[in-house]
């Protein structure tokens, strides 16, 4: 899709909410570069995060014990494919520095001269920067669209960039006169994209998803498709239905 | 009395009779038949098919011959795979009075969009924008129409053809894709041709490793979906729609 990527650095604030009585509330504010140009996307960079944020492609992916992903990572080609046909794509990225030591910190501060130091020359970029948030739309573009894969690195969540991501999205998707705009989340996303600004469909319409399997169904011969922990059933090719003679009265 | 039997994609093999008839003006959309053959997909029984369906119609008809399947020109490592062009008959009914009505079933075929906004109307649907429709038809990842062809016995010059259903989908081509848009006209409902277009639509997005496949269902057809599959917030999942403050 022809778009005018745009790319811009923010500032954001480390929460400001205390994690532990003793800590000193301070506030520090790390530079993260967000763009929309599919070029600053790195495949290689992307399948890492989705497995850092415990993500899958899969909407039923296998999950261990813990409910931690447990799959391979996802093909790189059809990761690829998948980018190539996505609408919009937002990727965020974030000084390496700042991903690990708010990781290991939280809102303390390892060395305030350093990171002062930093944030006067802020040279985030997608080059020399880490991708920390990503999501992405598959629209028609012309009524609907689909916003999928919204993720950020667990040690930059809760700070806005999640939201900063979809708002980039919807932004791109009304400027073009979509405003159908549907979001599939399971139920720990929900409240994210509540606070979005998403809600349950107006005309009450029912979300389902083709989950037919060999235990479902009771067909005698199929073909399966693997996706994710299930194996869906493909539905057989119709019977031969030809030369139906009606006799019309 | 001129006739021309079309076999489901199940058997490969294709049965023509009175090669006399035209089988070009029976194709409702002019496509591009080499694209169809050009484009085969790796895998091999459907792609079989069609390649033996579009090269029967080229290499010409023999009376009761039995075509044999061909098989598809083996392609070098094509990453873009669109989906093929396909045409066939899903049933054919003969009157009394010799009139025949085929019910043709179509992808990758240009629709009219007066001929769509038409069909909406009938079922009750709010009018959209043309323009924004043939948009969004243009970059679906699967368009699935039916349409209704009325022969009257005789002549051939007076071929009703009308759209009568239709279905599509869009999609990431990899993962993720959503159906949207299924319809058909009241008077053919109830034949299981609404059973056919998901069901196409499901085959090909399976078959092209897309597991995810999502639908928004008004509440008066939860149960039809069900019946082909679907399950509702299958483990919590939700869709959520955006709107604006």
């Amino acid at each position: 899709m022809a778009t005018a990527a745009s790319a811009e650095m923010k500032w954001l604030t480390t929460p400001t909410r205390r994690r532990r009585p003793d800590q000193i509330d301070k506030k520090s504010r790390i530079p993260i570069y967000i763009s929309t140009n599919p070029v600053h996307v790195n495949p290689q960079d992307l399948r890492e995060l989705y497995s850092t944020c415990n993500h899958s492609c899969h909407r039923f992916p296998r999950l261990d014990q813990l409910g931690r992903v447990e799959e391979e990572p996802v093909d790189l080609k059809r990761l690829q494919i998948a980018l190539s046909h996505s609408s919009i794509l937002v990727s965020v990225f974030c000084n390496p520095h700042h991903v690990t030591t708010t990781a290991i910190n939280g809102n303390q501060r390892m060395n305030p001269m350093a990171d002062f130091v930093q944030n006067l020359f802020p040279l985030v970029s997608p080059t020399n920067g880490s991708l920390v948030g990503f999501g992405r739309a598959v629209s028609d573009l012309g009524l609907t669209a689909s916003i999928y894969d919204v993720m950020v690195t667990p040690s930059l969540q809760r700070m806005g960039i999640g939201r900063m991501i979809v708002q980039r999205i919807i932004r791109m998707l009304t400027s073009r006169e979509i405003y159908d705009i549907a979001a599939i989340c399971s139920e720990n996303e929900r409240l994210f994209f509540k606070s979005c600004g998403f809600g349950d469909d107006t005309l009450s319409s029912t979300t389902m998803m083709y989950t037919r399997t060999i235990s479902t169904c009771h067909q005698n011969d199929w073909n399966v498709k693997q996706a994710g922990r299930k194996l869906l059933l493909i539905p057989p090719c119709p019977a031969s239905r030809t030369s139906v003679k009606t006799n019309k009265s | 009395m001129r006739s021309l039997h079309l076999l489901a994609p199940s058997s490969f093999s294709l049965v023509l009779f009175d090669c006399q008839c035209q089988i070009s003006s029976h194709l409702l959309f002019p496509h591009n038949l080499n694209n169809g053959i050009a484009r085969a997909s790796r895998k091999l029984k459907i792609s079989q098919f069609k390649a033996s369906f579009w090269e029967s119609i080229r290499s010409g008809f023999v009376k009761n011959n039995m075509t044999r399947v061909i098989e598809p020109p083996s392609l070098p490592d094509e990453e873009e795979e669109e989906p093929l062009l396909e045409e066939f008959v899903l049933v054919e009914k003969t009157e009394p009075d010799g009139a025949t009505e085929q019910i043709i079933f179509s992808t990758g075929g240009d629709i009219n969009v007066y001929d769509l906004q038409a069909l909406c109307d009938k079922v009750g649907w709010p009018r959209r924008p043309l323009s924004k429709l043939a948009a969004a038809l243009k970059n679906s990842y699967m368009v699935a129409t039916l349409h209704s062809v009325r022969k009257s016995s005789g002549s051939e010059e007076n071929d009703q053809k009308m759209l009568i259903g239709m279905a599509r989908a869009t999609s990431d081509h990899a993962f993720n894709a959503t159906i949207w848009d299924v319809l058909v006209d009241p008077g053919y409902q109830g034949q299981g041709l609404g059973k056919a277009l998901i069901e196409k639509l499901i085959r090909a997005l399976l078959q092209k490793d897309i597991g995810n496949i999502t639908l928004f269902a008004d509440s008066q057809v939860v149960e039809f979906y069900q019946n082909l599959g679907f399950e509702p917030d299958p483990e919590g999942i939700k869709g959520m729609f955006w709107y604006p403050k």
